[in-house]
């Protein structure tokens, strides 16, 4: 009797893992954080729904259980099982795992969002071995240029006080943080202005704590008007902080607006557009293989969402310029490979407060 | 000045949750049961309030909706560590598992049950934040006192320190804390002069729940706009707030305030000018509350104030 009811137990369990194991053409793994991140994840995974949906294509999602090359190559690994036959992959850490799995899995083709695929060992000299094979397509955005038009946005909107917190300190968010950096000088010097401020800090990782709310309501006080919150859900509490505070914050990666009033606007990536072209060439047999996309101001891959954004003055003209003169290539700006800190940045009008 | 009302008010924030958590783990430890469950029952009871306020703040607002919540957060609260309550004293299970499977089991099931009630299968449950406090009416005016306690705050802080008090008296004052202490030095004696030691541990369990449960609500409410499955550790904060407060209320009361004042220099001080000339490095303030509370634990520990019978299942028939 015993065993009968374990082996209806065991049945129980094994038959929907069975019935789970379908077929899917499209996988999504997340990074640190969820498909509903309000940030790169979501916008990743809205891209893929969207185009899965409109082309009747199936789709699944997998969510690590923890960070590390080991157990993102499993989830490859079970997606691979599960017949995925393109895989993406939003967030610099997959760069190791992309390396590895591009070779491991030649009849699966990778997209990897944030990075390059590389073996991961920057002690080398002249930094890690980047390949990048024919089933696999890397694709950054020029988050210098989003965090840029942030920065001159703010500044053209009549803010002179102004705050940057990344989360935890990788490319991307560098990069958001330099070119925020950038477009304040930028605009003052467009307009004449000196004496800006900037307080710029990486709180070092991407959740909500009541130590990132601290930090921006000790910002506030101390007379910051809009603080860039560039990580994840340390949004979350710079914009409680704001609320309270009756001060400004400006979103990263996706369109921010509908969380808080407070959001004046938002430095976003063009995650699903980029995420639903790629799907598209390799469905129109065009994959990009072996390429390095950079998403740019030119490509589309970044905007400020200008429908959404609560500007007083700065207005769709004014947005419409800047951004012709990224896409023309008139603005030059400095990457997390140019420079090691954001002191490095010559910058004459604004003084920068760096917060370790 | 200013300066010095701005660091209060922050300091309320981190301070009144663990105040409320610790004294919530000092009646479940104080009755004999070791209670390692509280971060889990912060996040169930932030849980199940936030999702409360989720749900009806299109027609309800403010002050009565935050008093609600709270009470929905300390029946939650107060009901998951039932299950606590019921391995660790009926079952006689090792109260360290059963402790930690509640805390593995509760960020689970929250985000479990968001993403599947939630409409577009999210796992944060956001809520609009109506509780803020300006200003006190006519408290608020007093001079010193007026911003330091009564200015930008929430009826949560006075409710903690109401709790403080209330914790104090019932434990020192009353019959039943003094019973409730008895089971957690001695349950045989209290057990030979006709006290019900699994009645009274019972208690203390149900009411550390409550306390935690609210605590998380208290925690969630002005740090963010959202629940996400987490109190980043601060249940297991409070519990080295509980120790380095010696399991007494006042002394509770204290820890919890040091520890608060640290975490908010730590935090805010690049906004402090003053803080900022000194030129301390920020991991400085984040380390002194961990190395202070090692510090009393190497002073105290040999008389060490912790009840002599916590962690050990009460057993009838044990000499």
């Amino acid at each position: 009797m015993k065993k009968l009811l374990a082996l209806v137990l065991v049945l129980a369990l094994a038959l929907p893992l069975a019935g789970l194991a379908a077929d899917y053409d499209i996988a999504m793994i997340t990074d640190i954080g969820t498909i509903d991140d309000k940030s790169f994840n979501q916008g990743t995974w809205e891209g893929v729904v969207e185009y899965a949906k409109a082309n009747d294509k199936t789709y699944i999602y997998y969510q690590p259980t923890a960070q590390s090359t080991e157990i993102y190559l499993d989830m490859i690994e079970q997606a691979v099982n599960d017949g995925a036959k393109i895989i993406v992959t939003p967030g610099f850490l997959f760069e190791q795992p992309i390396f590895e799995a591009q070779d491991l899995y030649p009849n699966v083709h990778f997209v990897l969002i944030d990075g390059n695929p590389n073996d991961g060992d920057w002690s080398k000299e002249g930094g890690p071995e980047f390949r990048t094979e024919a089933n696999a397509v890397g694709i950054v955005y020029a988050e210098e240029q989003a965090g840029f038009l942030a920065g001159y946005a703010a500044v053209k909107d009549g803010y002179t006080k102004l705050g940057f917190m990344g989360g935890m300190a990788v490319p991307a968010v560098i990069r958001f943080g330099y070119g925020f950096a950038q477009g304040i000088e930028y605009a003052a010097e467009e307009m004449g202005l000196k004496d800006l401020a900037l307080n710029y800090h990486y709180t070092g990782g991407f959740a909500a704590t009541p130590e990132a709310q601290a930090l921006a309501a000790s910002w506030y006080a101390d007379g910051v008007e809009v603080i860039f919150a560039c990580g994840g859900a340390v949004g979350d509490s710079v914009m409680a902080a704001a609320e309270a505070a009756g001060a400004k914050v400006i979103g990263v990666d996706v369109d921010q607006s509908s969380q808080s009033e407070t959001v004046i606007t938002s430095a976003a990536k063009g995650l699903a557009a980029s995420v639903i072209a790629v799907l598209d060439a390799y469905y129109q047999g065009e994959f990009p293989a072996g390429q390095a996309l950079v998403m740019d101001a030119a490509a589309d891959g970044v905007e400020l969402p200008m429908a959404t954004s609560r500007f007083k003055t700065f207005s769709q003209a004014d947005y419409d310029a800047i951004f012709a003169k990224l896409v023309a290539g008139e603005v030059k700006l400095l990457k997390d490979s140019d420079v090691k800190s954001v002191a490095e940045i010559p910058l004459k009008l604004v003084a920068v407060t760096e917060i370790q | 000045m200013d300066i010095i009302y701005f660091i209060v008010q922050q300091m309320m924030f981190f301070s009144i949750p663990l105040l409320i958590v610790a004294l919530g783990g000092m009646f479940s430890e104080r009755s004999g049961v070791v209670n390692i469950a509280l971060e889990g029952i912060m996040v169930a009871g932030a849980f199940f309030s936030i999702y409360f306020i989720n749900q009806v703040q299109d027609r309800m607002s403010g002050q009565g909706l935050l008093l609600l919540a709270i009470a929905i957060a300390a029946v939650s609260g107060l009901l998951f560590s039932f299950l606590h309550a019921y391995a660790a004293i009926t079952l006689k299970s090792d109260q360290t598992i059963s402790g930690t499977a509640l805390n593995m089991i509760a960020p689970a099931a929250a985000i479990y049950l968001a993403r599947t009630t939630l409409p577009n299968g999210v796992q944060q449950i956001q809520f609009i934040n109506t509780f803020r406090i300006e200003k006190v009416p006519v408290l608020g005016d007093i001079p010193v006192l007026g911003p330091l306690l009564f200015q930008n705050s929430y009826i949560t802080t006075y409710l903690g320190l109401l709790i403080l008090a209330v914790s104090a008296f019932v434990l020192y004052k009353t019959r039943f804390g003094l019973r409730l202490r008895a089971c957690g030095e001695h349950p045989q004696a209290a057990d030979s002069v006709g006290i019900n030691v699994y009645k009274m541990r019972y208690a203390g369990v149900l009411i550390s729940g409550a306390l935690a449960g609210l605590g998380g609500l208290v925690y969630v409410i002005p740090t963010s706009t959202n629940f996400n499955a987490t109190v980043s550790g601060y249940g297991f904060l409070a519990l080295a707030v509980l120790i380095f407060g010696q399991w007494k209320p006042l002394r509770i009361f204290i820890a919890a305030f040091f520890f608060g004042l640290m975490k908010t220099i730590a935090s805010s001080y690049s906004g402090i000018p003053f803080l900022q000339d000194l030129g301390i490095p920020s991991d400085i303030y984040k380390m002194i509350p961990f190395i202070a509370t090692m510090v009393v634990l190497a002073f105290t520990s040999r008389r060490s104030q912790a009840p002599k019978a916590s962690g050990v299942p009460y057993d009838k028939g044990a000499r």
